[in-house]
């Protein structure tokens, strides 16, 4: 579903986010990443979103080389797949059922199915109850699930999640990785970066670790002791 | 693409624009101060050529109903008498383009009689020392200028023995055919200015709006909008700041056509005309709309394109 074959990312002026990274996630995979602030993750999600593009090596995810691509293609990459941010990103200026429906206007989708799909998506995360609240009403959370919910509304074959618990205290965490394993049991490719080290071990399943830029263990799942063997 | 496929694409397309039609509005109405400085001013800049307009328009119409500024005043010399008057009425009659009407010395008398309120210090004079007079009123043909015509008869006239004077008021009717082309030509230029002030106006704000909702576009890019979702709301916007530009300049100069109507119908009764002021008729009104509308969208694509990319160029699209 996601393959990285020796990319490299290097800005301008030299500085080296990514180093002859390389690796592949089968389609209906969870995996985890980790390493340090500064050791890519962001920069690697970055890649697979489209919302930069390798210096060197390929990046292909659904089928579809983005390192070939004009970057033009780069929302109908990007409506494939979901991304969930640390700070939500959600409209401050729009209600919860507006912000989750985003996805689906983009598509062009009818008023009815949009309905249908956002409250579907919603009950997922467990705020139904919230589709006409205000995000600043909610506690930080609930502002993450709302955040899934927009990822997960358009049916993307592939989540990525950019250190989602980074606000969230251990007790919310759990139950957000619980919704990552949900997703993912029905099929869903999910591919979190996170540093919550506990956390990632709790969950059993494989862990790529960069540094430096540089991927250095790719650990399958069955080395991590999960709770949930 | 199948048949099927380009038919629900076309549907997507459709209900992203409606969608973007009716989202742009809402923003609008969600600054209501802002949004009604910025038709204010629209509504002044565009209601100042539409005003000019009417006014030269109305002139125009003013000019076709007096016939009688074109018409000659022949004044015949003191020998000339009846027989030879009415034979050069006849003369003239056969010229095509005029009507004349012979007054005779008396009712030329009767008439100043009335006019001029002297009255009774007319009967001192013992013999009447009016001359005979024709009234030439020139009727040109469609495509003949009514100055024209009464420069061609008046120097025929001129050269008669009959002939003492001849007055025409044709000078006033140059000036007069001057100044409205001077005003269409002044209509040209305002509009051309004022429709650069609307398209300035329109841009600078959608620049700000597109500037206080970078947030927005931010997140918009990240679930996945394109270039062309993201620019429709504001390119609507401009459109409907145009428009409702427009309608307050339509407004605004009804509202100066009605102050000014009661003070223009008393200057026009002196002139003894019965004159019925000209407004913009329904393709006028249209048309302003239309204007407004395009010019505001126009104003807004100008703002939206270069500020997009220099979003883009700032990296601010797309930083996750």
């Amino acid at each position: 579903m996601i393959t990285f074959e020796r990319v490299t990312r290097q800005y301008q002026g030299g500085a080296v986010a990514l180093r002859d990274v390389s690796f592949h996630l089968d389609p209906g995979e969870m995996v985890f990443l980790t390493g340090h602030s500064g050791a890519g993750k962001s920069t690697l999600l970055r890649l697979v979103l489209m919302l930069e593009k390798a210096t060197r090596g390929q990046v292909i995810v659904d089928g579809r080389n983005l390192s070939r691509t004009s970057m033009r293609t780069a929302p109908q990459v990007r409506r494939n797949v979901g991304m969930i941010f640390q700070d939500h990103k959600l409209l401050k200026d729009k209600t919860v059922f507006d912000n989750v429906s985003l996805p689906l206007i983009i598509a062009g989708l009818r008023y009815q199915d949009i309905r249908k799909r956002v409250r579907a998506a919603l009950d997922k995360v467990g705020l139904l109850s919230k589709e006409k609240a205000w995000p600043l009403t909610l506690s930080g959370g609930e502002q993450q699930r709302v955040g899934i919910a927009r990822a997960i509304v358009g049916m993307p074959p592939v989540l990525l999640a950019d250190e989602p618990t980074g606000n969230l205290d251990p007790e919310l965490s759990r139950e957000l990785f619980g919704l990552f394993r949900q997703l993912n049991d029905q099929g869903v490719t999910v591919l979190i970066a996170s540093h919550d080290l506990a956390l990632i071990r709790s969950m059993g399943r494989r862990v790529l670790v960069l540094s430096q830029g540089s991927l250095v263990d790719d650990i399958p799942g069955a080395d991590i002791a999960g709770t949930r063997a | 693409m199948s048949i099927a496929g380009f038919r629900r694409q076309a549907r997507a397309w459709g209900r992203r624009q409606l969608f973007s039609l009716f989202s742009s509005l809402g923003t609008l109405m969600s600054h209501r101060v802002g949004t009604l400085m910025t038709i204010l001013v629209l509504g002044i800049a565009m209601a100042l050529p539409v005003g000019l307009y009417i006014t030269v328009k109305n002139l125009r119409a003013l000019d076709f109903q007096q016939e009688q500024w074109g018409t000659i005043t022949v004044f015949l010399k003191a020998d000339i008498g009846e027989e030879q008057a009415l034979a050069l009425q006849g003369l003239i009659d056969q010229q095509s383009g005029a009507r004349t009407e012979v007054i005779s010395p008396a009712i030329g008398m009767e008439q100043f009689r009335e006019a001029s309120g002297f009255g009774q210090a007319l009967d001192m004079f013992e013999e009447n020392p009016l001359p005979w007079v024709l009234l030439i009123t020139p009727e040109p043909a469609e495509d003949e200028a009514l100055e024209a015509v009464v420069v061609r008869i008046g120097d025929w006239l001129q050269q008669r023995v009959e002939v003492d004077l001849v007055q025409a008021d044709y000078k006033w009717l140059q000036r007069l055919a001057g100044l409205l082309e001077l005003g269409d030509a002044l209509i040209s230029l305002l509009t051309v200015l004022f429709s650069l002030a609307v398209v300035v106006v329109v841009s600078n704000t959608i620049r700000m709006d597109v500037a206080n909702r970078a947030e927005e576009i931010q997140v918009l890019s990240l679930v996945g909008a394109g270039n062309g979702f993201i620019r429709q709301p504001f390119l609507y916007s401009g459109f409907w700041y145009g428009l409702l530009g427009a309608l307050l300049a339509l407004l605004l100069f009804n509202l100066c056509l009605y102050y000014l109507s009661q003070p223009l119908e008393r200057l026009l009764d002196a002139y003894g005309n019965s004159f019925t002021v000209h407004n913009l008729g329904a393709g006028g009104l249209l048309l302003v709309l239309l204007a407004g509308g395009l010019l505001g969208f126009f104003g807004a694509w100008v703002s939206v394109q270069r500020y997009l990319n220099k979003i883009r160029a700032d990296g601010m699209l797309g930083r996750v």
